[in-house]
């Protein structure tokens, strides 16, 4: 029926604009709403599946939660950077193996990088934070205590922020460079400028190296992902809780809401989505039509 | 239809005789230039006039004739209705005032084809034109730029209207000659001219020479004006002289004839032979190789005194030339230069008899060093200042104790090279105090290039601290984009997304981080060595300015157009004398002198500092960015 509720004359109404009609410009018939879709193109989720996948977040925030601990350690002369280095040392190395092996077992089509271009850079990193280590010692010397730890908490703030977690090797410019520069930060309030150094190398490491590794985790043996996540959940939260209870009564919390509360939601609302399409949406070019181009 | 008359002033009350002038082309109105009176002989009056014509290049014709009788002179009407058949003239004008009324009579007589002459208009009274039209100004002045806006409007009209209504009048003359005679009028306007004013004015804007006259119609105005200036030598004929004419028109009260005047134009010749073999020599000694090696050569652009120099032989070198002048504007440039030239000597001498009268010289020498040492004891404290915690900033102290070192130390240099210079300043002073013979702007440059000299420090220091600024400006901005994952794509000039590798980013984030917290101190640095340099700076610009202004100045112009202010004309007004009902108009044409500003713009030298100045905008950023300031203008950006 149109707008104007006149009744239709014998000709069938066609909706073609070409042809002289004997019906108003606005008219559609009864076979408008036939057209309707709801949800086209819906994904249902699973409840188990998003908490994995809210996992690797959790597994970030505990990243952070891990580095800040081990700062806070080392600011407290409670751990001596020789064996902050020294572990660090072993941890790469057997991350490295780990990561070697990885790769190894599928032999992807892009040229794998070589053992020589690793050793560069990590010649690379480790002498030119040795070298700047002195310098970024005194660097917020003038700057106030709390001026350097709000600025550090903003630059986490935007690491988590801006980390892509759908993929996350190499890990996005702004993350790292934030998670870095927070490093540097709160590297250079530390007593001496070996600490500096232990600090910036265990930043690279958490920061930089372990999501190239989880990320290759994730793609080669998705079960063994799984348990490391939970491994370093708990292990960020015990570790903070030996320094700083509340901060790890509170990073539990946080955890438990990022893991289980917020895909609880999700996909208790998933069943109130209602999205509708039909003739009316904007066309969607779905011919290829590179051919007119040339 | 109107015609107008331009009348000289001086005329006014001539003895009766022929109206000597030119008809304007393309418009209706004629230009008196002089009356000859009688007796004349027909033929040495056309001869001479033919002369006149031959040497002055304007059309000149007898307009008609003019009538002032005196007691005894009765009933010429039919003598002077004679004459026009002995000048053939296409309109032949009969002005006639009557002895102690002060109004002009006009009669315009046209000659149709056949020759016949047609008294076509009749009479026309004016009340009161004498030596003392001022009478009636006082009066009208509030109405003076009404009306010369009427007249120009009036002007454009009859332009406009002129070819209907000349066929009009042909009509009506044809129907109506016999019957209404009289009752046909044609206005006539008396313009009255100050004719010595309108000769020696110049009307503006300047209007190249190369334009023919007869073929370009020019506006009337533009016409008179030059037809009375390029009749000069009509008016050397003296009133006094036994020539077979005699004639009334503006004359000087003799020449200035000044023993003086006469020895300084002889004495000229050889100057200025001197001044070029002087030059020649002295462009020789500059085209020596030696000079034209770079670094001599960048040298001496950055030197104010030789860009002085060169600017001064540049003046030499246009005033010695032995061409005259062609045209009005090199003349004034001419004129403007020598006035400049001596204006800049006199100063000069008198700076001279100052420093050389009580020993000022040495005075000068001993406060110098002194207070060279005092500067350096201040620059030292303000280091210091710097290099504790100045107003409470939070400096990277390991950064501040090495800056402020390393200035201390070029301080301490400074200091060393003033003392071993000490003994010789005096000298220099003395010898350098001896340019300013050739001009107070020699001097002046002397001292602003001595003041960069002895801040040379200074400068130093703002080097450093710019660059060093500068760097890191530069550093941050590249390294933040670094930061954000993007970089400054060359080719296409914008910025693009870009994937870094591992150790790019964390030395970049290393290096960003370490200039982000070394910025303040650097910065700080920088504020206070450019507020230091940008006193010198200003101190400089003030003496370039100064240099740049007796360079440049029209001080001929504007001393002319303060004491003759006729000279340079911008355009006339009309004052009316008379406007009665039935009567010709009298207009009072006065010459509208040019604005100051006008002749400071139009006559002005033209130097560097006429060239497009950078804006403070442009200065802000600069200093925001850390780019180096000077006070001398780059060459290089200036042709782009």
């Amino acid at each position: 029926m149109g707008p104007d509720g006149a009744p239709g004359p014998a000709v069938p109404w066609r909706k073609v604009l070409w042809e002289r009609q004997p019906f108003p410009d606005n008219y559609v018939d009864q076979r408008f709403l036939e057209e309707l879709r709801r949800n086209e193109g819906i994904r249902q989720y699973r409840y188990w599946t998003v908490v994995k996948e809210a996992g690797f977040v959790g597994e970030q925030l505990s990243c952070v939660a891990i580095f800040i601990t081990l700062w806070l350690y080392m600011e407290q002369g409670q751990l001596s950077p020789e064996r902050l280095l020294w572990s660090s040392l072993i941890c790469a190395l057997l991350g490295y193996g780990l990561h070697q092996a990885l790769t190894s077992q599928v032999q992807s089509g892009c040229e794998p990088r070589t053992r020589l271009a690793d050793l560069q850079s990590a010649t690379i990193f480790l002498s030119f934070t040795f070298g700047f280590s002195p310098v970024l010692k005194t660097l917020t010397e003038s700057v106030s205590t709390d001026t350097v730890y709000a600025m550090s908490a903003m630059m986490l703030l935007a690491h988590l922020v801006s980390f892509p977690y759908a993929q996350p090797s190499p890990p996005g410019s702004l993350s790292l460079n934030a998670a870095l520069f927070a490093s540097v930060c709160l590297a250079s309030r530390l007593p001496g400028a070996l600490h500096t150094f232990a600090m910036l190398s265990c930043a690279l490491l958490v920061f930089a190296l372990w999501p190239c590794l989880l990320q290759r985790l994730r793609e080669k043996a998705p079960s063994h992902f799984t348990g490391v996540c939970v491994g370093v959940c708990f292990a960020g939260v015990g570790g903070l809780g030996s320094q700083w209870p509340g901060g790890a009564v509170l990073l539990a919390l946080a955890l438990g809401s990022v893991t289980l509360l917020c895909p609880l939601l999700l996909v208790r609302l998933q069943r109130h989505k209602d999205n509708i399409q039909g003739p009316w949406d904007e066309a969607e070019i779905q011919e290829d039509l590179s051919h007119f181009l040339h | 239809m109107v015609l107008k008359i331009f009348f000289p002033q001086c005329c006014n009350r001539a003895d009766s005789g022929l109206l000597v002038g030119r008809w304007l082309s393309g418009h209706d109105s004629a230009v008196v230039l002089a009356v000859i009176h009688y007796p004349f002989i027909p033929g040495q009056v056309k001869q001479y006039i033919q002369q006149i014509q031959a040497r002055s290049g304007v059309e000149l014709s007898v307009l008609g004739s003019w009538s002032l009788p005196k007691e005894g002179q009765e009933g010429m009407e039919s003598f002077l209705r004679d004459l026009s058949t002995i000048f053939p003239q296409k309109r032949w004008l009969q002005i006639n005032r009557e002895l102690g009324k002060t109004g002009f009579n006009c009669q315009v007589l046209s000659r149709d084809q056949n020759g016949r002459v047609i008294p076509r208009e009749i009479k026309k009274k004016a009340d009161k034109i004498d030596g003392d039209d001022g009478e009636k100004k006082g009066k009208k002045k509030t109405k003076k730029e009404e009306e010369k806006e009427k007249e120009e409007e009036k002007e454009k009209e009859e332009e406009k209207e002129k070819e209907e209504e000349k066929e009009k009048e042909k009509e009506k003359e044809k129907e109506e000659e016999k019957e209404k005679e009289e009752d046909e009028e044609e206005k006539v306007i008396f313009v009255h001219y100050e004719q010595r004013k309108v000769m020696l004015s110049q009307l503006h804007p300047i209007e190249n020479g190369l334009s023919d006259p007869t073929t370009d119609p020019t506006s009337e105005l533009r016409q008179m004006f030059r037809s009375v200036a390029l009749s000069q030598p009509l008016f050397f004929l003296d009133r006094y002289d036994d020539g077979p004419l005699k004639s009334t028109h503006w004359q000087s009260e003799g020449r200035e004839a000044s023993i003086i005047v006469e020895l300084l134009k002889h004495s000229t010749l050889p100057l200025c032979v001197l001044i070029r073999w002087l030059l020649s020599i002295w462009t020789w000694i500059c085209n020596i190789r030696v000079f034209s090696l770079s670094p001599l050569r960048f040298l001496s652009s950055k030197l104010s005194t030789c860009v002085q120099l060169s600017y001064r032989t540049e003046h030499m070198r246009t005033l010695s030339s032995q061409k005259p002048a062609a045209g009005h504007t090199e003349f004034m440039r001419k004129a403007n230069m020598v006035v400049s030239v001596l204006l800049d000597v006199a100063l000069g001498m008198l700076l001279m008899w100052w420093l050389y009268k009580d020993n000022h010289i040495s005075m000068l020498a001993n406060t110098l060093v002194p207070a060279a040492d005092h500067v350096a004891k201040e620059l030292e404290e303000l280091l210091q200042w710097l290099m504790g915690a100045p107003a409470g900033l939070k400096m990277n102290r390991a950064l501040d104790q090495v800056l402020g070192r390393f200035f201390l130390y070029h301080i301490h240099l400074w200091i060393s090279y003033i003392h071993l210079m000490s003994p010789f300043i005096e000298g220099i002073l003395w010898y350098g105090g001896l340019s300013a013979c050739f001009g107070l702007t020699f001097a002046l440059s002397l001292l602003s290039d001595m003041v960069a000299l002895l801040t040379f420090h200074i400068y130093c220091f703002y080097v450093y601290g710019a660059r060093l600024y500068c760097l890191k400006i530069y550093g941050l901005s590249s390294l933040w984009r670094l930061f954000r994952g993007k970089k400054w794509n060359v080719l296409r000039q914008r910025v693009d997304s870009c994937s870094y590798d591992l150790d790019q980013l964390f030395i970049g984030t290393l290096l960003f981080t370490v200039l982000l917290f070394l910025l303040p101190t650097t910065a700080l640095y920088y504020l206070v060595f450019t507020l230091l340099r940008l006193v010198v700076v200003l101190f400089q610009g003030v003496l370039h300015l100064s240099v740049d202004f007796i360079n440049s100045f029209p001080l001929f112009a504007v001393a002319l157009r303060i004491t003759r202010s006729y000279r340079l004309a911008e355009g006339v007004k009309f004052k009316v004398l008379c406007e009665e009902p039935g009567t010709a108009l009298h207009l009072l044409m006065e010459i509208n002198p040019l604005k100051s500003s006008t002749v400071v713009q139009l006559y002005r030298t033209p130097t560097y500092s006429c060239y497009p100045k950078d804006s403070w905008a442009a200065l802000a950023k600069k200093l925001f960015v850390g780019e180096l300031i000077y006070p001398w203008r780059h060459k290089t950006t200036k042709t782009d």
